[in-house]
């Protein structure tokens, strides 16, 4: 295996890179959201891609949606491949209708004729004191819907592997990126590498208690890791990197390695990502548990505006090595 | 409403049951009474008839796979079954009834009502002693410190659980297990119950020529039952000497006369009466231990071992003679050696080994002089009987030439002590050596 050419580069630009490779690549290929292009993109995701491709490809739309979702689920089904970029996807909302139920049902109500080969993209989550009706964590809602694909990734190198994947994947795939994570540096090849769906990485190898994590929680995790550690407990972090398909088989394998399984998923905890990897944790590895799975989510609430109480009603440390902990029967 | 046919409860001791061989293939149209399936329980391969009329919608085990009682095995569907209730019956498989069931708890919510064979086989066997725990006592034990006290061969009942309301859990077993290691075990009271199975394989040394036979149900059964018996139950032995003369001479008159009726009474069905008769006056010779008392059976079911041949697989099964306080010697005679002929050739079913409460073993015809039995739990004694032999005697302080037979009682000391054991067995020997008691 030769070495890879590494540097290290922000989240962005890895987001950046692999969309303009597969339009240098594919001349279907084409950018469309507000800002995107004229302003390089409301957090300067799409930096430069006007100039090199131009307004026939890189698009400024209305802030209207529903319009242009809609508008790219046509393009679609005409033979183009649409990315789709939302300021965030708490602004997805209101184009619910184009995006769950024209886009994954296409290939299914058209007996095959039409496909819907779109990547919708954008921040997700708790960007930082945006208010509840900013702050979503979409995955819990639209992971329901058959037919879509959601990728969520943790880091600069499994974006740009990611995203390449993402566009050349004949199904509408919904990417969720974290304004959080956006200026994050990591390591990314020079060569070109895809990532496949449905591999989840063991971001931490560990023996005593299993953490699923997805997107920006598997940093978190990483950090409890290491701090409990400290008091003895070796935790496994598994980075699911796509939510549709999940990876049953790394979860199941682990859990078995370790007897214990915390979830930790920054949607809410009712029917959610978290939910469904407990049910089949329970199911697969039921007589491998030494106590119930443990989940760790958004609280049931609005996500509030203060910074302490938004603190708190995410995920955070504390919050996940006191499952673990409990997990383990050692609080 | 389609019918789940589940693994049948074929004997008191039964936990699982391998389907040997469909008779029927989905699709077939069944009635009540026809034989679906062979089964192997831990005694022997049974027949298993259905009780509904329909058509085998579905077969959820294939031959050749063990499964526990109570497992959903098919389905049968009666007429008006829509695919949509069928569906709903496979994908709701019955709780496993036996076990889990507080004895004085409503029958399981489930639509689905149990087979009746296994209704009517767990009824048969009401005699034996009941142990289910009460939901309150229950105790609690996480699914992963189950399974790795049971690959330890550790008895989770014996460790104290350190988890929410006393759950044991993973690290609970780990320290008991280290404790049985290091030896301090009997101060916790810790119990360790590697399977007889197990613990063979691992010290067992093969050589060259060697071959290994692959354990039978039955095998199975035999090894886990008696290793049960002899490690909890506390076994002593009494032994008294017969003199079979008069016995014999009646035998000989009496099958001479019942010949043209085809009649021919063996020694051991004598034995049978005899001890059966003994009972009244010694009613803890027909008891069981049930841990915090003594259950005194009402009716005298005797068990008699029947050695199987080997084409039938080998092994040893124990035929009931139910009731056999109020049968005479013809209706005794007549029954074993319809049980015996049963046993070696299609094998018992259910009901024939349901319900024992005292047991008796025979190895005269061997010539065998004398030897001693294991328990068949929960009974609470054994008689082992030898050849009645030809040799000098002292009768009357003459020395002369006779037959004599020694028997010898095993007995649970916590339900019988020795005197009572010698009293029994001057009974059964006054019976013994004045046969005409036992013709009235």
């Amino acid at each position: 295996m030769s070495i890879a050419t590494m540097r290290e580069i922000e989240f962005r630009d890895a987001v950046r890179e692999a969309m303009s490779e597969e339009m240098r690549r594919d001349m279907r290929v084409m950018l469309m959201g507000e800002e995107v292009a004229q302003y390089n993109g409301a957090y300067k995701v799409s930096r430069g891609m006007l100039d090199e491709f131009g307004p026939r490809r890189v698009i400024d739309t209305p802030i209207s949606e529903s319009g242009f979702a809609g508008m790219a689920i046509g393009a679609a089904m005409m033979g183009l491949r649409p990315i789709v970029e939302f300021m965030s996807w708490s602004f997805s909302l209101v184009a619910a209708d184009p995006i769950l139920n024209n886009a994954p049902k296409m290939l299914y109500m058209s007996g095959g004729q039409f496909g819907c080969p779109i990547v919708f993209r954008g921040n997700d989550g708790a960007g930082g004191q945006l208010g509840s009706t900013h702050s979503w964590s979409v995955e819990g809602l639209f992971s329901n819907v058959p037919g879509i694909k959601m990728v969520i990734p943790s880091n600069p190198y499994d974006a740009k592997g990611l995203m390449k994947t993402a566009i050349r994947d004949d199904d509408p795939v919904f990417f969720l990126e974290s304004e959080r994570l956006l200026s994050m540096r990591g390591e990314v090849p020079e060569e070109e590498y895809l990532i496949p769906f449905g591999q989840a990485r063991i971001a931490r190898a560990g023996t005593d208690c299993t953490i699923v994590a997805f997107g920006r929680m598997v940093n978190i995790a990483l950090e409890v890791g290491m701090e409990l550690e400290k008091e003895g407990i070796s935790c496994e972090v598994l980075d699911m990197r796509t939510i549709r398909p999940l990876d049953a088989g790394s979860i199941i394998r682990s859990v078995k390695r370790t007897g214990a399984c915390v979830v930790v998923d920054q949607s809410w905890s009712f029917g959610s990502p978290g939910s469904e990897v407990a049910a089949l944790v329970h199911r697969e590895c039921f007589d491998d548990l030494d106590n119930y799975v443990h989940r760790v989510h958004s609280a049931d609430v609005p996500a509030p505006y203060a910074h302490n109480l938004e603190q708190e009603y995410l995920p955070n440390a504390r919050r996940i090595a006191e499952a673990v902990r409990s997990c383990l029967y050692r609080s | 409403m389609p019918v789940q046919l589940t693994m049948p409860r074929l004997s008191d001791t039964m936990e699982a049951g391998t389907i040997v061989r469909w008779n029927v293939k989905e699709g077939d149209t069944v009635s009540s009474g026809d034989v679906v399936a062979d089964v192997e329980t831990d005694k022997a391969t049974m027949e298993m008839p259905v009780f509904d009329d329909g058509v085998i919608s579905k077969i959820m085990v294939e031959a050749g796979r063990q499964v526990p009682v109570g497992t959903p095995i098919a389905i049968i569907s009666v007429d008006g079954d829509d695919a949509g209730s069928i569906v709903a019956v496979a994908g709701a498989p019955v709780a496993v009834a036996a076990k889990s069931v507080p004895i004085n708890s409503a029958p399981a919510k489930t639509a689905v009502a149990a087979p009746s064979v296994s209704a009517s086989a767990s009824a048969s066997s009401s005699a034996s002693a009941p142990s289910v725990q009460s939901d309150a006592v229950r105790q609690r034990v996480s699914p992963l410190a189950r399974r790795m006290a049971e690959e330890m061969g550790i008895s989770v009942a014996s460790i104290v659980g350190s988890g929410p309301s006393g759950r044991v859990v993973k690290q609970d077993v780990l320290a008991a297990a280290e404790l049985l290691k290091s030896g301090g075990a009997r101060s916790v009271g810790l119990v360790h119950v590697a399977s007889p199975v197990q613990s063979a394989t691992a010290v067992v040394p093969i050589g060259a020529g060697a071959s290994e036979v692959m354990l039978s149900g039955m095998r199975q059964a035999i090894a886990r039952r008696l290793v049960e018996s002899k490690s909890t139950i506390p076994h002593y032995q009494v032994t008294m000497r017969f003199n079979m003369d008069p016995l014999l001479e009646l035998r000989t008159m009496l099958n001479a006369q019942l010949e043209p009726q085809k009649i021919k009474l063996s020694v051991n069905d004598f034995i049978v009466r005899a001890c059966a008769l003994a009972m009244a006056a010694h009613p803890f010779f027909n008891a069981s231990w049930a841990g915090d008392r003594i259950i005194l059976h009402g009716d005298v079911n005797i068990g008699v071992a029947i050695s199987l041949p080997m084409e039938r697989g080998g092994g040893l099964v124990v035929a009931v003679l139910k009731q056999a306080q109020r049968k005479g010697l013809r209706e005794i005679s007549t029954e074993t050696r319809a049980l015996a002929e049963k046993a070696r050739t299609r094998g018992l079913g259910p009901e024939d080994m349901a319900g024992a409460t005292f047991t008796i073993s025979n190895l005269g015809m061997f010539g065998v002089d004398n030897f001693t039995a294991i328990i068949n739990p929960p009974n609470s004694a054994i008689l082992a009987c030898g050849a009645a032999v030809e040799q000098p005697v002292v009768r009357n302080h003459q020395l002369v030439v006779g037959h004599e037979m020694q028997a010898t009682l095993s007995l649970d000391h916590r339900v019988i002590d020795g005197a009572m054991a010698s009293e029994y067995l001057q009974s059964v020997k006054h019976n013994i050596e004045n046969p005409a008691t036992l013709l009235v």
